[in-house]
């Protein structure tokens, strides 16, 4: 009955004219930078987060998820089409997808790669909705060391499954979290590594560090490299599967739904691996795996209803604990705390029109991204042939506009360019840039909790291993990090597929 | 050895040292209460244990042949540099110049300098480009972007 009080509230913010129009921004901005190569989720919403600045919060956050989401149907456009996944989450659709477009099945495809994702993504609303307030009220227990070591634990998954080497990947996080402590301490409100410079003392922004990792680089990489696009030359018809396409894909679409959304969860590339694992998994249960890789149609239905389905579950440990476990959400909790909205177990009960309304904008933009991505896929299909030495200039004007826009300054603009040539080094050098990004969002969280528990334990070190959730953690990241060195658990990490950069 | 993870480990091993540095100068206070630079301090150890882990595996493997070469085959440093020049002269000018004028000039370049457009085609499209920009962040989002020169 509460959770019916709750879903009304949902409904009545989220069919706010003000709010259906942000959504409908939203997933039409996420399904085009899901089919334009070259820029992401990530990039996208911190090029749209000072858009956001005079809307209402709820507004703003069902904006941005929009984007998030609206990324995983657009991705699998250009693995259809192009065979070049629009995003990481889609590598394994171009498999199965491409090959059949090449047989002349390229609507059915792409039809089952929309109404697979619309299933699965509004499942995993679902379950959104149906463990996130008891895990919120679960949460409420928490103290600092519980916090600081549930971080340290989500960081080390992070690091885990980052792709190559994890003492790499470590280094990142760790330059990540000084990044993030710059400017004034929060305790003593004293000046850390800001070198006289003024417009330090606030901190390095999360928006110029983003667009110069993800954007700036980006673009700088595919300069030196054209990626030629042809869109595979066919008429898309009949984009309703037929009857047995559906009797094929039913049982993919509810396994890479709730795969999807448990996968989701963990920190780190939840889509993508669940993307990778759903295939894996079809390709096993099926009466013939030699059609794998030949244009089957479960290996196109299976991943892209995971990768949907992780988006629902990644908003879980964000909004009920206030963690966010991958770069996406990271960038959501920024645009949280720009609104005054701290995310968390108490959100629910402080703010239950802002959870709940994107909760329930989250179903009705599933049902946009159905009607973008079926009858609207020709317009997709053209913004597809735009040649990138036009696309590109338009990119980084938006990159140097957005970020100036943040705080109006144009050390925001050096900052950006600065992170630009350190993320194209960072591609060469074999380092990645989520690490850092999202250490740099937890590293002043995790100080801050550290220091009131060595405060609260009066430097005693033994509070992380006296409570049970605290001691579980930090045993749980401690194994992790030594794996690597255990063969076993080294040989089954390379297994794993990666994350390519968001 | 690996010339690529060598040269890189060193870079973070000297940033490193820099970071454990500056968090001994900010105070490191004690473990009942910690200061400042504490984090930092410690930060700074652990990168700088992390590089030399990087260095020394680096140094046991097997040399690749050509490998930084190969990290830099096919770049067109011309075009490379060009764009971040413009791209830094850019935020140089953008307050003195104005958005407008200043952006019209950068996307003339962009469009020019990578795979050249036609003159005409540049121009224009750096106008109608720079405009809905303009009526985007400016006139819609109410951004405050700089005057300069037009005074807009």
């Amino acid at each position: 009955m509460e959770l019916l009080n709750y879903l009304e509230i949902g409904f009545s913010v989220a069919l706010r004219p003000e709010n259906l129009l942000y959504c409908f921004v939203g997933v039409f901005i996420g399904t085009l930078i899901g089919v334009l190569p070259g820029i992401g989720p990530v990039g996208a919403m911190s090029l749209l987060l000072p858009s956001t600045f005079k809307a209402t919060p709820e507004a703003a956050i069902i904006m941005l998820a929009g984007i998030y989401y609206g990324a995983m149907y657009g991705g699998s456009t250009t693995s259809i089409l192009v065979n070049i996944p629009g995003e990481a989450a889609s590598v394994v659709t171009c498999l199965d997808g491409y090959k059949m477009a090449r047989q002349g099945r390229a609507g059915p495809a792409l039809g089952i790669a929309a109404f697979g994702s619309f299933i699965a993504g509004s499942l995993s609303v679902l379950g959104l909705m149906l463990l996130a307030p008891p895990l919120a009220k679960f949460a409420l227990k928490f103290g600092p060391p519980e916090y600081f070591t549930l971080m340290v634990l989500g960081l080390t998954i992070l690091i885990y499954l980052a792709h190559g080497s994890m003492p790499k990947a470590l280094l990142m996080a760790a330059f990540g979290i000084v990044l993030g402590l710059i400017g004034l301490d929060t305790m003593t409100a004293r000046p850390r590594f800001t070198f006289d410079i003024m417009e330090l003392l606030d901190g390095v922004g999360l928006v110029p560090i983003v667009m110069g990792l993800f954007g700036v680089s980006e673009v700088l990489l595919n300069i030196e490299q054209v990626v030629r696009r042809d869109v595979f030359k066919t008429t898309i018809k009949g984009l309703l599967p037929t009857a047995r396409d559906w009797k094929d894909s039913t049982g993919p679409i509810a396994r890479g739904s709730v795969l999807g959304f448990f996968l989701g969860v963990l920190p780190g590339g939840g889509a993508v691996i669940s993307s990778f694992l759903s295939y894996a998994l079809e390709k096993r249960l099926s009466r013939h795996p030699e059609r794998f890789g030949k244009g089957a149609i479960e290996g196109v239905a299976g991943p892209e209803s995971a990768n949907n389905a992780a988006t629902g579950g990644a908003f879980i440990p964000l909004m009920t604990l206030g963690i966010p476990p991958n770069v996406v959400m990271a960038m959501l909790l920024g645009a949280f705390m720009i609104h005054g909205v701290t995310p968390g177990p108490l959100m629910m009960k402080q703010s239950p029109q802002l959870f709940w309304g994107v909760i329930v904008s989250m179903y009705i933009g599933n049902f946009m991204l159905l009607i973008l991505n079926l009858p609207l896929i020709g317009i997709w299909v053209q913004i597809l042939k735009v040649p990138y030495k036009i696309l590109f200039p338009l990119i980084l004007l938006f990159c140097l506009v957005g970020v100036y826009s943040v705080n109006n300054s144009v050390f925001d603009i050096y900052i950006m360019l600065i992170f630009g040539i350190l993320g194209y080094l960072m591609k060469k050098f074999e380092y990645e840039g989520a690490p850092l990004v999202l250490a740099f969002v937890l590293g002043p969280m995790m100080e801050n909790n550290l220091r009131k528990s060595l405060i609260t334990s009066q430097g005693d070190f033994s509070i992380f291993l006296m409570r049970p959730l605290a001691a579980a953690s930090l045993i749980l990241a401690v194994i992790l990090l030594v794996s690597p060195f255990i063969p076993w658990f080294s040989k089954k990490r390379a297994e794993i597929p990666k994350e390519e950069e968001t | 050895m690996r010339s690529r993870d060598i040269i890189s480990s060193l870079f973070w091993a000297a940033m490193g040292i820099g970071i454990c540095y500056g968090g001994y100068k900010l105070d490191l206070g004690t473990l009942h209460e910690p200061g400042g630079g504490f984090i930092f301090f410690w930060v700074g150890v652990i990168m700088i244990g992390l590089s030399l882990g990087i260095l020394i595996r680096a140094v046991r493997v097997k040399a690749i042949k050509g490998e930084m070469k190969a990290i830099w085959a096919g770049i067109s440093w011309k075009k490379m540099v060009s764009v971040l020049a413009a791209l830094f002269i850019y935020a140089y000018v953008f307050t003195p110049l104005g958005f407008i004028l200043s952006t019209i000039f950068l996307l003339i370049f962009l469009f020019k300098a990578v795979e050249p457009q036609k003159w005409s085609w540049a121009i224009l499209g750096a106008i109608v480009s720079t405009l809905a920009a303009y009526g985007v962040f400016r006139l819609w989002l109410g951004c405050q972007l700089p005057q300069g020169l037009l005074g807009i």
